[in-house]
């Protein structure tokens, strides 16, 4: 059974579980237990399985470690240690574990000290040992791996990758079969991706191995729903989940929060004088706090920063910036500052959302929206170093978008209302990896495999004909006869239900390619004609670039000309505006949660707001006052002054303009001309959160343009979608009513399929779900597989392998990566639905040009300093033509 | 498509049909190519060969034809031929001359090893360029020789394709024909039969990326792109027209 513990013990009953040597080591160096450590250390030694989540700073680690080292004393003062593994630490960060092993070397060492000075040479007689821990990555030299083989550490810390090379490692697993207990940190970073599905079938093997069971420990930040999080530390044991008690320590930090506009006015003020202003701002919030954290959203961004910041104020060495982009040596001594207290401010994109200490931070910064209720809470929760600090932390919104997000964020925030994450379900390709590995150590009864692999929980609900299909695609038996010695991974006999190892290379090959992460590839921007690089840009954005393009890179405009291999060549443009979007898997996706909270704080506000313009009659903005009631609405929000008259005209001249506000209950749908162009727009104000719309404005998309027989354009933002044509499309309240009830009649997936089938998109994830099903491998043979090389016809590839199975594993799991992954097709399914029943309404107006609310969506709703200038003035113009017509 | 009085493109195939010859022309088949690409660790299904002989077939049944002259490249391995291509040649061979089609092999950059099969299977094969008719086939790798008199150079090697973009601003590559001249002389140059290799979009290149010296002389923006594909073969006009679009 999943559940809360119930309440904290005593310090006394905690302490009670340890014997003298800890207790005391203990004791000296900590005054007092953390909230999480009041559950943990007690329930660990009675070898319960336990979630414990808790914010930084709270002892979190120990609180896992303290019991398991006391029984690791426990056994080497009867004598009993062996050279063997008891306890695996696993975490989702190289650098996080080398971390991990400083911090409990120490302690390790400092315990066995007292035990020498009380025992002296009795330590001998009574075979006493030192408590050993060890860190095995995929940086672990040769030489200490083949050490480490023959003297174990009793606690190995290590990554899901190397505990599964770990696993095939015959030698190796003698060693594991005394493991006692696994810890998992960063539980939130792997719950939610295919590394962690990786993990957790790693785990159910790692069960088979030691015949029994061992206790499993989840750490994690914020994360939400708890229990689905348990469920996935403990799995299954046959229909039911495994006992697991959850300790949710998460809120013990307190929170201080504000969402603030650096100018009263986010349109019309001088687009210098906004940034002058940003930047004064950070500066003041810098100077007044001991240390200040700063997330941008994206890897530029940092740059843009630290060189504004530098060359504006009297910066020098005290401000660093932290991205995924710079060296490891680099990020490693930014972190070393910062602990060490020789920071000022560093500034980061995610690098430094989670793992290391990084020491006493006072506040942390926000720029523009985070996107996620608990990305907020885990970013300001790395404020304020101890349980008892509270974490302090500022958002500086950049438009009038960003100010109702943010303020809601943090609202929500305050309130505990937390984003969900989900564990991707019965993915294939990770499967076919396991069964792999899997052959190469025995021979396998079918069920017994099956079985094995539905108690982690990702496989739960796993089909026995998808576990079937796998072993036909991986014994080769798509091939003819005399090729499945080159294609088949394993051999499978249906007769006798049985499958095992086949090849000599199988077992090489395995070990070379396993893994989830995908091999990812930078194209190389070069100035025609020159040899000047300029940047890089992600693959799929060049995918997606026509001759002509013109698009930002580094701040700068380019026209691309032309691309060979994974070079792009461009010219440097003179226009004013980038005519394609920038590609925005850099940018973080809005969650539904948080766009449901959005939608519903619209609500609350559109209602009070046409009540006060119907009360007062009002007609035009200019002049009015803001209403009490709505004062204090607003005022629920943890926003100042500027911010909520900001949101006050806002909502003001939409309901002027519109008439509507779109909702939560309402779904407006708005047909316009575009601005200085001659396309029409139909923007979708759908509030769901990015993957949400994803799906729908493919889905929309699809019927729209069989209806009205035309290509259409799509542009995909966080507040809604948008369909441009070249010419005046026929959109009636009719047409928008049967695209509904067309798409709310049974599942989109068929549709969907389709929609995605001839995209960039279905091309690069199949490559992704090829190599991890290893149809490609990345390496073989002693060669490396460049991406360009593996991308090569993967469109091809994918045709080949319609041609042979609809249903054939690696497509299959390609679209459900898509289709449940990358995108929400669930919840689309959903609202279509509400749709349809009416639960949300929708409403076709036509406006003679976009409404406020879709401004910022028209101007490619790209919240981030760069080319602020182009769009400020193009937002600028926008907004003066709605004014005039309602009167400002 | 008629692109002369002589020669027919059949429609939505990478085949040209030669009426005076009785002749279906095709290039680049590389049999055998997933078995190399297996044994560099990319598990392609097998279909190349599959393909390429329902495409066969089809243009074997409407023009009833009595040859086929495969324009160079018929497999794939630049080395030696291994079991897994040899299977697929010899299928090939078999297949065709069951289809009442005689092969005729003009020999390409990736076909160093295939004399050796002339003896065992009784077969014509051409070394470097071959006058058949009025016409002057040649795989396309060096440059044609013995040009005079002729009527028309037909090649291959190039696997010629055009990207096409659609209203809303995607890239499809289709592959295609190519016709225009060389030396005043008209040129056609084949697409390739192969699944995999579809080639490159010819009018986002420069032209200096281009393989074959052919097209050092023939201007390929003045080439007109006869695609094949989605069932239909269709005039795109000329590629430097089709480089803006």
């Amino acid at each position: 059974m999943i559940e809360n513990a119930k309440q904290p013990f005593s310090d006394e009953e905690s302490l009670g579980v340890l014997n003298s040597y800890v207790r005391s080591w203990f004791e000296k160096n900590f005054s007092e237990l953390t909230p999480p450590q009041k559950y943990a250390f007690k329930l660990i030694s009675e070898g319960k399985n336990l979630l414990i989540t808790a914010p930084t700073g709270s002892g979190k680690t120990m609180s896992g470690f303290v019991a398991i080292i006391n029984k690791l004393f426990d056994y080497s003062l009867r004598g009993r240690l062996e050279n063997k593994v008891y306890c695996i630490y696993i975490s989702p960060l190289r650098a996080l574990n080398n971390d991990i092993y400083r911090n409990l070397q120490r302690p390790l060492e400092e315990i066995f000290e007292t035990v020498r000075k009380e025992k002296g040479v009795n330590i001998i007689k009574e075979g006493i040992r030192k408590v050993t821990i060890g860190v095995r990555t995929g940086d672990t030299p040769q030489s200490e791996r083949a050490k480490m083989l023959k003297t174990p550490p009793n606690i190995l810390v290590t990554t899901p990758e190397s505990l599964a090379i770990l696993l095939n490692s015959s030698k190796f697993v003698e060693n594991l079969k005394s493991v006692e207990y696994v810890i998992i940190d960063e539980i939130h970073e792997l719950a939610n991706n295919k590394r962690g599905v990786h993990l957790a079938l790693s785990l159910e093997r790692l069960g088979h191995i030691t015949d029994g069971r061992f206790t499993r420990i989840g750490l994690g930040a914020t994360l939400y729903p708890l229990d689905e999080a348990a469920k996935y530390l403990v799995g299954y044991d046959g229909a039911q989940p495994r006992d697991c008690l959850i300790v949710d320590a998460s809120w013990s930090k307190k929170l201080d929060v504000v969402a603030k506009s650096p100018v009263r006015d986010l349109i019309y003020e001088d687009d210098q004088k906004i940034e002058d202003e940003l930047y004064k701002e950070i500066d003041r919030i810098i100077k007044s706090s001991k240390a200040t954290l700063i997330f941008t959203n994206t890897r530029s961004g940092t740059e843009r920063v630290v060189f504004n910041l530098k060359k504006r104020f009297d910066y020098g060495e005290d401000i660093a910036a932290h991205h995924g982009s710079l060296s490891r040596e680099s990020r490693l001594e930014v972190e070393e500052l910062l602990k060490k207290g020789n920071l000022k401010c560093a500034v980061s994109s995610t690098s430094l959302e989670l793992g290391m200490d990084i020491g006493a931070i006072e506040t942390v910064l926000q720029l523009g929206s985070p996107k996620s209720v608990t990305r907020a809470v885990q970013r300001i929760g790395r404020a304020g170093h101890s349980f008892k600090a509270t974490a302090k932390g500022e958002i500086l919104v950049l438009n009038r978008d960003d100010l109702v997000e943010c303020s809601v964020l943090l609202g929500a925030a305050l309130k505990r209302h937390l984003d969900s994450f989900a564990v991707p379900q019965n993915a294939l390709d990770v499967l076919a990896q396991h069964l792999v590995g899997m052959s190469l150590t025995q021979k396998w009864d079918v069920d017994e495999a099956y079985s094995l692999v539905k108690s982690a929980y990702p496989y739960h609900q796993l089909q026995k004909q998808d576990f079937t299909a796998l072993l036909n695609y991986l014994a080769g038996n798509y091939v003819g006869l005399e090729s499945r010695r080159v294609y088949g991974k394993l051999w499978y006999e249906e007769a006798e239900n049985t499958f095992g190892k086949r090849g000599k290379f199988t077992k090489v090959i395995y070990m070379l390619n396993l893994g989830t992460i995908p091999d990812e590839v930078a194209v190389n921007v070069i100035v025609e004609g020159t040899k000047k690089w300029v940047g890089n840009i992600e693959e799929e954005f060049l995918t997606r670039l026509k001759q002509g393009d013109v698009f930002a890179l580094g701040g700068k405009l380019y026209q691309f000309n032309y691309s060979k291999g994974m070079k792009a060549y461009v010219i440097p443009s003179s226009s004013s505006a980038p005519t394609i979007p920038p590609w925005y898997s850099e940018q973080l996706p809005l969650s539904y949660e948080l766009a449901n909270e959005i939608g519903e704080f619209r609500l609350g506000l559109s209602n009070l707001i046409k009540d006060h313009i119907n009360k007062s009659k009002v007609k035009k903005l200019k002049g009015t006052k803001m209403p009490k009631e709505i004062d204090s609405y607003i005022g629920e929000l943890p926003v100042d002054q500027k911010s909520k008259e900001a949101m006050y005209s806002y909502f003001m001249e939409q309901a002027l303009f519109a008439k509507e506000i779109p909702s939560r209950e309402l779904l407006l749908v708005e047909f316009t001309k575009g601005f200085d162009d001659d396309k029409y727009h139909l923007i979708f104000h759908s509030l769901l959160g990015r993957r949400v719309n994803d799906a729908l404005s493919r889905a929309f998309g699809t019927v729209l343009a069989e209806t009205l027989d035309t290509d259409i354009g799509v542009l995909i933002n966080d507040n809604g979608f948008l369909f441009s044509f070249e010419e005046k499309p026929k959109i009636t309240e009719k047409v928008l009513g049967e695209a509904i009830s067309e798409l709310s009649h049974g599942s989109i997936y068929p549709l969907m399929k389709k929609a995605v089938r001839n995209t960039e998109l279905m091309r690069r994830r199949f490559r992704h779900v090829a190599a991890r099903s290893f149809m490609i491998l990345r390496n073989y043979k002693g060669w490396k597989i460049g991406v360009g090389r593996q991308q090569v016809n993967s469109q091809l590839i994918l045709k080949a392998v319609e041609s042979i199975d609809q249903n054939f594993p690696i497509l299959k799991e390609a679209y459900r990566e898509i289709l449940n992954d990358v995108m929400d097709l669930p919840r689309a399914e959903l609202t279509l639905s509400k749709l349809r029943k009416g639960e949300i309404k929708y409403k076709l107006i036509e406006t003679p040009f976009p409404s406020p609310f879709a401004h910022n969506m028209i101007t490619f709703g790209h919240a981030d300093v760069i080319l602020m200038k182009e769009r400020h003035k193009y937002l600028q113009q926008l907004h003066k033509r709605v004014m005039k017509k309602i009167g400002g | 498509m008629q692109l002369t009085k002589d020669i027919e493109l059949l429609e939505g195939l990478p085949v040209a049909y030669i009426r005076s010859l009785d002749a279906l022309a095709v290039a680049d088949l590389h049999l055998g190519y997933e078995g190399v690409m297996a044994k560099k660790g990319m598990l392609l299904p097998k279909v190349n060969f599959k393909k390429i002989m329902e495409t066969i077939k089809e243009a074997a049944e409407k023009t009833k034809a009595k040859s086929i002259i495969v324009d160079g490249d018929i497999k794939n391995e630049f080395s030696e031929v291994d079991q897994e291509e040899f299977n697929e040649l010899f299928d090939f061979v078999k297949s065709v001359r069951e289809m009442k089609l005689e092969p005729v092999l003009i020999k390409g950059n990736h076909d160093n090893f295939v004399e050796r099969y002339r003896e065992p299977f009784n077969l014509k094969i051409y070394a470097q360029e071959a006058r058949i008719g009025d016409y002057l086939f040649f795989h396309g790798e060096e440059l044609p020789c013995e040009i005079k008199g002729v009527k028309m150079l037909i090649m291959g090697h190039e696997h010629p394709a055009i990207g096409i973009i659609n209203a809303a601003g995607r890239k499809e590559k289709v592959s295609c024909f190519l016709s225009g001249t060389y030396k005043r002389i008209p040129l056609l140059v084949l697409p390739a039969m192969n699944f995999y290799a579809a080639g490159v979009d010819i009018n986002f290149q420069s032209r200096a990326s281009l393989l074959s010296p052919v097209f050092g002389t023939a201007n390929v923006d003045h080439m007109r792109a006869i695609a094949v594909g989605f069932g239909s073969t269709m005039d795109f006009g000329e590629i430097g027209k089709l480089r803006n679009q």
